[in-house]
């Protein structure tokens, strides 16, 4: 069956079977491999994306709950003022070692930074409880967050 | 700031995030390979059982299916695996790529399905139909090693797969003669790397030039070449071994695992690309799994607690199949189990014990067991006699003055600064103020544990301890035609941030800035024949190769500097940030050459070069480390335990880290915090448990629990660095002690606290449960002998 969804922006119209996850199709149709695939039980947030603005575990989605929605992937378009901050601190911050959780940390706090201009420490580390990282110790990951979130908060202040 | 060392220090952010942080990182299964077929494989469902007969009529009839293999019929392809170093006490095992008649753990290969895509894979490998005549299976290491015990390998006739005996002094008498012979029990529970990124790899057959390209998430592409080289009866020169980012490792990485020789092998015969991903079960079932350790320590002490002499039984459980000599992990618990103290008479007798499980390898840390054994005994020997822990550290722990110190387990102790690194955390952790006690509501826990960390493993090391293999490392530089630098070395990366670090050991080296050198690495073709990455070796064996060749390049430079500004001799020159000076005191002078202008003369016109200096400039450079090379460090951490719950919690954290000369403080810290939390995370939840058929009762991450950012508490590092007296720039690496010491320091902090209601715990880990049934265990005790 075809499906119709907004990707990173753009309409696209993809041949899926009913039981191919969102995950698999972003990745294997789409081609946008920065979702990457941990557990396929959403457990370790490593395919989180956003769906509508939200964000969502892509291995817990088919793809053909997709249409009519739009889908963001770290890839996409133009990165929001969040991504961008939050690029910045985890390269600062040391917040990443192989990499490999770290795409689907940066969809989860795109959106909750923007939800969330005053966040807490207690609420990064309540949500940042959703991802699975191996390497860091999550220490320099909820710093990189807080300094993201800070310089957020300078920039709508000036 | 000395011009030798104007980068290696500095804490700068990684060259390596940009395409981590944007998306465009290239894991194995993000490198897309036109026409390639998906593989997905059956496994045993049983722990133990013979394969009747298996039926893939069903399977291949479906529209996609290119193929379905058995053991049977990839045997004609791939040769057995035998695992026979001439070590006293191994039995050699063998295995075959996938078994033929009979599978010996749950999750164990019984066929593999090759398809057009994943989906059909795994919709064709639920229509092959198996018969099994399940067996009896042994899942518990000390049954396994009892006479009437199921054979795991009936080849062997025994599941004792290694026992080995070493013996300095002669710590029998001393056990016979003490004043107190003191008792101690250590049991690790299994655990497994789950990096999370799975296996998988990418093999491709090109027939016409008959060569093999395997892309995969390696440590080590040289060695896993040369596996594969010899099980599929290929020449080095026909096979390629690529490994692009990897998503962690952990140890998991090293081996040739059976899977992807079987992807080799069908890409071969079916002359088309076949790949596989692991999915996350199957890496938790059936990848690899590690630390299953049993130790008992029996300790002859006088009255002040100096430890007069100490043996070490040790058992581990090797699971079904043998990819490392089986001695290989815990030989070294026993090597460096004494660390820091000061002991003549030792003794150590292993015995490692095939089971109806996953095998196993080495995992960050494979000897971690050792520093929770050692601290821990002292922590009993403190107890007993009602000495202060601290105390009976200080009493056995050896003075600078006799370092280098022959340890009795055989290396050689130098370098290390053991007693002001632990004093250094008694005072941050305010030791002297504490007392386990007791609220009401918690129990608190103070925990030391002091580490000796055996980093660098050299070639003697290998030779000596008779597990066998070379230590060496290899580095290429090439000042390209432009000037800019490439470099090199036999090392893979798994999120370490080498490409970073080794830049600024050949800036150094050479006397250029680190954005003009590019460092390469994970290509069997573009690097040099080297060990690869595994235990603490990176810095040290690849930072060390590389500074290494790198002063040869720089001498080589200033030789051709000299002759072009019509020197005879180098005197006065050198090289800063690419540029040619004259190095005057108080600073230095240009000369208006650059790397740039001797690169053109070098490659582009030879005939203005000095006589006897030939053309161009690659450079190539090998390097063995010493023996072993030792970090050290304290770890002391403060603990409470809910009295209601068994609830931990860690209230402080505290390192004190001794490495080498640090590259990159960024990077070491960095890699401390995270060997800490995997430390913590496997003493606190992780846990792979069989049930008695050998069935694997925590093959999700619902079950195998790894730590979350919950779980972690703030680590407090506080970073010393005592160089190496026979290293390059004296590195000596530090990735794994954080792991040795967040084992031992928690351990001891929680029986530090149950001390107070008479308990302790001897099992790993220490979860809720286990540590009320402790608590609520030893109150009743209490309770019975005050009725008593």
């Amino acid at each position: 069956m075809i499906i119709s969804l907004t990707v990173n922006g753009e309409v696209r119209d993809v041949a899926v079977e009913p039981h191919y996850l969102l995950s698999d199709v972003l990745r294997d149709r789409l081609d946008l491999t920065a979702t990457h695939v941990g557990c396929e039980q959403g457990i370790c947030g490593a395919c989180t994306v956003l769906v509508d603005g939200q964000s969502a575990r892509a291995c817990l989605l088919f793809a053909v709950q997709m249409e009519g929605h739009a889908v963001t992937t770290l890839e996409g378009g133009a990165p929001s003022a969040e991504l961008r901050a939050l690029r910045a601190a985890f390269h600062t911050h040391h917040a990443q070692q192989c990499g490999f959780c770290t795409p689907g940390i940066l969809m989860t706090f795109a959106a909750y930074l923007r939800d969330h201009p005053d966040c807490d420490e207690a609420g990064v580390r309540a949500v940042l409880g959703g991802n699975l990282c191996r390497c860091t110790g999550y220490g320099p990951i909820v710093r990189a967050i807080m300094a993201a979130s800070a310089a957020l908060r300078e920039v709508a202040d000036v | 700031m000395s011009e030798r060392e104007a980068y290696v220090g500095q804490p700068r952010p990684r060259r390596e995030d940009h395409r981590l942080l944007a998306g465009l990182a290239r894991y194995v299964d993000d490198i897309k390979v036109a026409g390639a077929l998906h593989a997905a494989f059956l496994r045993s469902p049983h722990g133990h059982a013979r394969i009747v007969s298996i039926d893939v009529t069903a399977a291949l009839e479906l529209p996609g299916v290119v193929t379905v293999v058995t053991g049977e019929d990839l045997a004609e392809d791939v040769t057995d695996l035998t695992v026979a170093p001439p070590i006293e006490g191994l039995r050699p095992t063998s295995m075959p790529v996938m078994p033929v008649d009979r599978v010996r753990f749950q999750g164990d290969l019984v066929a593999c399905v090759v398809a057009a895509d994943r989906y059909v894979a795994e919709e064709a490998m639920e229509r092959i139909v198996v018969e099994y005549a399940e067996l009896p299976a042994v899942s518990d290491m000390f049954a396994a090693l009892r006479d009437d015990s199921v054979l795991v390998d009936e080849a062997l006739g025994t599941n004792l797969v290694a026992r080995r005996v070493h013996r300095a002094g002669d710590p029998e008498a001393r056990l016979a003669a003490a004043p107190r012979v003191i008792e101690a029990e250590f049991h690790q529970q299994r655990q497994t790397h789950a990096p999370i990124e799975t296996r998988g790899c990418i093999a491709q057959w090109d027939p016409g030039r008959e060569h093999l390209t395997l892309v995969i998430g390696s440590q080590v592409p040289h060695p896993l070449r040369t596996q594969i080289v010899r099980r599929l009866g290929l020449r080095d020169s026909q096979v390629s071994v690529s490994s692009p980012d990897v998503g962690g490792s952990f140890g998991q990485k090293i081996a040739l695992y059976r899977e992807e020789l079987a992807i080799c092998a069908l890409a071969r015969r079916l002359g088309r690309p076949v790949r596989w991903k692991e999915d996350r079960m199957e890496n938790l079932l059936a990848a690899c799994h590690a630390r299953e350790q049993w130790c008992r320590t029996r300790a002859a002490v006088d009255d002040t607690g100096r430890i007069l002499g100490l043996t070490l039984e040790m058992v581990e459980d090797f699971g079904a199949y043998c990819f490392y000599p089986a001695n290989y992990i815990s030989e070294v618990v026993g090597i460096i189990l004494t660390g820091q103290y000061g002991i003549a008479d030792y003794g150590y007798e292993i015995r490692v014990a095939l089971t109806n499980k996953c095998g196993v390898g080495p995992m960050r840390a494979p000897m971690a067991m050792a520093s929770w054994v050692m601290e821990g005994t002292l922590d009993v020997i403190a107890r007993r006699l009602g000495l202060d822990p601290a105390e009976v550290r200080r009493r056995n722990m050896l003075a600078d003055q006799a370092l280098p110190y022959a340890m009795p387990g055989g290396e050689t102790l130098l370098d290390v600064n053991c007693a002001e690194t632990m004093e250094t955390a008694l005072d941050e952790i305010g030791y002297a103020a504490h007392r386990p006690h007791d609220d009401g509501r918690y129990l608190y826990g103070l925990g030391l544990c002091n580490v000796v960390e055996s980093t660098t493993y050299g070639s003697r090391f290998y030779k000596n301890s008779g597990i066998g293999g070379s230590g060496h490392e290899a580095a290429r530089i090439i000042v390209e035609p432009d000037g800019t630098v490439s470099a090199s070395v036999g090392m893979a990366a798994a999120g370490q941030g080498y490409e970073t670090t080794f830049a600024q050991v050949v800036a150094d080296g050479v006397g250029v800035r680190p954005d003009d050198v590019a460092v390469t690495l994970g290509h069997s073709d573009t690097s040099p024949y080297g060990m690869g990455s595994r235990g603490g070796r990176g810095a040290t064996a690849g930072g060390g190769a590389l500074y290494l060749c790198a002063a040869e390049v720089r001498a080589h430079l200033l030789r051709l500097a000299a002759h072009r500004l019509g020197l005879n001799a180098t005197d006065g020159l050198g090289l800063r940030d690419g540029r040619i000076v004259w190095v005057r005191a108080g600073g230095s002078e240009e000369t208006g050459l650059d790397v740039a202008d001797l690169a053109r003369t070098a490659y582009f016109d030879p005939l203005a070069l000095p006589e006897g200096m030939r053309p161009g400039l690659e450079f190539y450079r090998t390097y063995d480390p010493p023996p072993m090379t030792f970090s050290n460090s304290t770890h002391a951490c403060r603990v409470r335990i809910a009295r209601e719950t068994g609830r931990l919690e860690i209230l402080d954290y505290l390192v004190v880290e001794n490495c080498g000369t640090v590259i990159n403080p960024l990077v070491v810290h960095g890699q401390q915090a995270g060997a800490v939390a995997m430390g913590l995370s496997g003493t606190l939840l992780e846990n792979v448990v069989y049930d008695q058929a050998g069935r694997n009762l925590s093959a999700t991450f619902a079950d195998y629990t790894i730590a979350t950012v919950a779980d972690i508490p703030a680590i407090r590092i506080i970073a010393r660095a005592t160089p190496s007296s026979r290293t390059p720039l004296g590195l000596k690496g530090m990735a794994e002690g954080g792991v040795m010491g967040a084992i031992g320091a928690v351990a001891n902090a929680v029986n530090d606290a149950l001390s107070v209601v008479g308990a302790q715990v001897t099992c790993l880990p220490l979860t809720p449960m286990r540590l009320h049934a402790a608590i609520h265990d030893g109150i009743g005790r209490a309770a019975q002998g005050q009725e008593g």
